[in-house]
């Protein structure tokens, strides 16, 4: 074994060599190990080691946060002085001197830390990567060859957008594509798909030879890179043996530069005879509801039920466990620097799992203690971290507390990371939030009572009752569901066949989640666009789920979006009761579109002002609906509804 | 009998430890036992503030090892095989060699022993 001299390191590992000391320190691990080298190594822009792990489509940030989770963060306490160098870390440096050795040179260069690291093959970073489904062999193989590249070289891929295509691309868009793309010699954008709500862009690209022969078409996903990184993995764990033979499928892994914040993913994609692709968003317009009603039911339902939602097993749950997280965070808290044994504070408020705490009845100013909560996500730009009760992908994201006004030059936090202990002052609510997105809509009836009147009926008021529907206890249906289904994700293939894309939230859960939340945004989506923005035009549309969801029969001359509710209502219904747990009892599914309406409230930005205010009466409606039917004789006692459960039409 | 262990992170990672069950532990009614935590009266004394003073024990029994947690604070875990980032917590358990199990934040390893 070669002894090392920090005198023998190029210029790029002195900088590994400080990176890490950071990292050590910013971890509380005061020793310098091997992860903290690899740290380096990956911290370092335009290196071999993010290239490589760019090339595996995996996210350097991903990375780095999957090893922090596989060490913890240490204490603030110090039991040795220095910063001494593990034993391991010792052996993988001296086997990088050797490397360099071989090779005729003194400095050790990145090339031989990295090989060092991979050849000693018994560290934390091996132990990830390989957890992180790397092909160790093959990594090492690249490692060892793979040239140092400070630009991406080759052809330039002319990006070629068509004239039928609606919108701007950015910079880093037409990055992630020219690279996404490399090889080709063109790449055209045919359409842009239209979005539900996240931030991402959906894109149908076609790639281009050098001799104009096009090959097919793809759906391309860029977004952020965190969130792609996601999607990507819960498409392997949920989605990729649950597929219906025809359907749009994740290729290959995705691509993540390591100097943009943004990565992307690529779909195959059926079209249809014409080549033509479409989301069912574009389809509304052409298609009667009953047109649309029937296929949801005889594509979409049919063709991937069977894999997902009918292979469902009794869940039992309080809903807060699945809908929670759909509302604004419970509490946004000031943090408050305090030294690791610091006597709790009187009177502080102590959050941690177990029982669920009642975040909803701590007041402005108090000070809170969180324990044990798990990093969401982390915004060191705004100093801010989002914590949950779960990670939720095993556990659910509930109780969400947003801390603001970290200083991350002094501390780290990271996706993943259990917090031990953080205090913070409570200067938001969830309460207030929530109060002033409903302000937001302006009101023209009374937000402080009990109940709402709306038209002429007297509804629950949901600012007055969200916090009683996240403690009920559901009984339901456990599936494989979708998690963000709506007319964007969903794309008609050849022979109006149904594709679902985007599955950044596809998970084990409650299987109503998935027809609550599509009947929610297509309610909002269809019948809010040709409207009077103001409260009546709104009231109006609501009349027609009223009397659609209450069961009464539409009259002859009544308008024909009361029919077209109808008919969409009563087509989705069929689905419902398909994946209730119990025959005609649809509490489960008003409680999903209780929080689906809840949430859609608060999207100020990508929500029309009538579509929310339409949402939030049709919450209201919601928790009616879901009470009348808590009563223990539901059909004699629905209070204001003028047709019985027998009547409720539109199914077929 | 001999054994070795190794630390597989943290400040002692890559260090490891060889045991005899002449010289090292406890060794009563063929049972060996070595004992691992903060105190220095541990045989493997840890260096991370994550553990008891006496967390856990590794046993030698009925010809195989035995991890057991000593109602520590922090727990006792072995690695989980669906997920890498959440570890299986362990009272007791029959470890194979070469397994890794992890004493509050610090990650240890059993050797497999080298032939005579």
């Amino acid at each position: 074994m070669s002894d090392f001299s920090r005198d023998n390191l190029s210029d790029f590992v002195r900088d590994v060599m400080i990176v890490a000391r950071q990292e050590a320190h910013r971890m509380r691990h005061y020793f310098i190990g091997v992860e903290h080298l690899f740290i380096g190594l990956l911290e370092i822009k335009g290196g071999i080691t993010t290239s490589l792990l760019a090339d595996e489509g995996l996210l350097i940030e991903y990375v780095i946060d999957a090893i922090r989770r596989r060490t913890g963060k240490g204490s603030r306490d110090r039991i040795w002085p220095d910063l001494p160098d593990t034993p391991r870390a010792k052996i993988i440096m001296g086997i990088a001197q050797e490397l360099a050795f071989e090779e005729g040179r003194k400095n050790i260069q990145e090339r031989d830390l990295l090989m060092a690291i991979l050849e000693e093959n018994d560290n934390i970073p091996v132990r990830v990567l390989n957890a992180l489904g790397i092909n160790m062999p093959v990594f090492r193989e690249n490692a060892r060859t793979r040239q140092v590249k400070r630009s991406v070289t080759g052809t330039f891929t002319k990006i070629d957008i068509a004239a039928t295509f609606e919108g701007d691309l950015d910079h880093d868009q037409m990055f992630i594509l020219r690279r996404m793309f490399h090889g080709y010699s063109e790449v055209r954008i045919e359409a842009r798909l239209t979005r539900g709500f996240s931030s991402a862009v959906v894109l149908i690209a076609t790639p281009i030879h050098a001799d104009q022969r096009a090959d097919a078409s793809v759906v391309v996903k860029i977004g952020p890179s965190d969130a792609i990184q996601e999607e990507a993995i819960r498409y392997d764990r949920y989605v990729k043996n649950t597929l219906p033979p025809l359907t749009a499928r994740l290729e290959d892994r995705p691509i993540a530069p390591d100097n943009s914040n943004y990565a992307a993913l690529k779909y195959t994609l059926l079209t249809d005879t014409q080549g033509q692709a479409m989301d069912l968003g574009m389809m509304l317009n052409d298609w009667t509801a009953l047109e649309l009603g029937k296929w949801l039911y005889d594509q979409l339902y049919r063709t991937f039920g069977d894999r997902w939602w009918k292979q469902s097993r009794k869940y039992v749950f309080e809903a807060w466990k699945e809908y929670e997280w759909l509302l604004p965070p419970a509490l946004t808290l000031q943090y408050i620097d305090t030294p690791d044994n610091t006597p709790v504070p009187p009177g502080t408020t102590i959050i941690k799992p177990g029982k669920r705490p009642k975040l909803d009845e701590v007041e402005y100013g108090a000070i809170v203690q969180v324990a044990n909560y798990i990093v969401q996500k982390v915004d060191p730009d705004k100093g801010t971290i989002w914590l949950a009760l779960g990670d939720g992908m095993n556990t659910p994201r509930a109780s969400e507390i947003e801390v603001t006004n970290i200083d991350f030059s002094q501390d780290t936090y990271f996706r993943g990371e259990a917090v031990e202990k953080i205090y913070g002052r409570v200067w938001r609510t969830r309460h207030e939030r929530l109060l002033d997105a409903v302000r937001a809509l302006q009101p023209d009836f009374d937000l402080k009572g009990e109940f709402i009147s709306v038209n002429q009926h007297r509804l629950p008021n949901p600012l007055r009752s969200y916090m009683i529907m996240l403690e009920h206890p559901v009984e339901g249906m456990l599936s494989v569901i979708h998690g963000d289904l709506h007319p964007g994700n969903i794309l008609i293939g050849p022979n109006h066949s149904a594709l679902l894309i985007d599955f950044a939230h596809t998970r084990n859960g409650h299987t109503l989640f998935d027809w609550a939340n599509l009947e929610v945004s297509l309610l909002a989506e269809i019948f809010t666009k040709n409207i009077r923005p103001d409260w009546s035009g709104v009231r109006e549309v609501f009349e027609h789920i009223y009397a659609a969801y209450r069961g009464q029969t539409v009259h002859e001359g009544d308008p024909i979006e009361a029919l077209a509710i109808q008919q969409l209502v009563g087509s989705l219904r069929r689905i419902v009761r398909e994946c209730v747990s119990s025959p005609n009892k649809l509490t489960e599914f008003y409680i999903g579109v209780f929080f689906c309406s809840m949430r859609a409230v608060t999207w100020e930005n990508t929500l029309s002002l009538a579509g929310r205010r339409l949402l939030f009466l049709l919450a209201a409606l919601a928790v009616e609906q879901f009470r009348d039917e808590m009563k223990p004789d539901s059909k004699d006692k629905s209070s204001n509804a003028t047709a019985t459960d027998q009547t409720r039409s539109g199914e077929a | 009998m001999q054994v070795t262990i190794m630390f597989m992170s943290g400040v002692d990672d890559g260090r490891s430890l060889h045991f005899e069950s002449e010289t090292d532990g406890q060794f009563v009614h063929d049972e060996w036992t070595i004992r691992m935590g903060r105190e220095g009266d541990n045989d493997i004394v840890l260096r991370d503030r994550f553990t008891s003073r006496h967390h856990a024990r590794l046993l030698w029994k009925q010809d195989s090892w035995w991890l057991e947690d000593q109602k520590s604070t922090n727990g006792t875990f072995v690695e989980n095989d669906d997920d890498f980032f959440n570890d299986t917590r362990v009272q007791l358990l029959p470890l194979q060699e070469g397994q890794l199990f992890r004493v509050g934040r610090t990650w240890l390893r059993i050797e497999v022993s080298a032939p005579l």
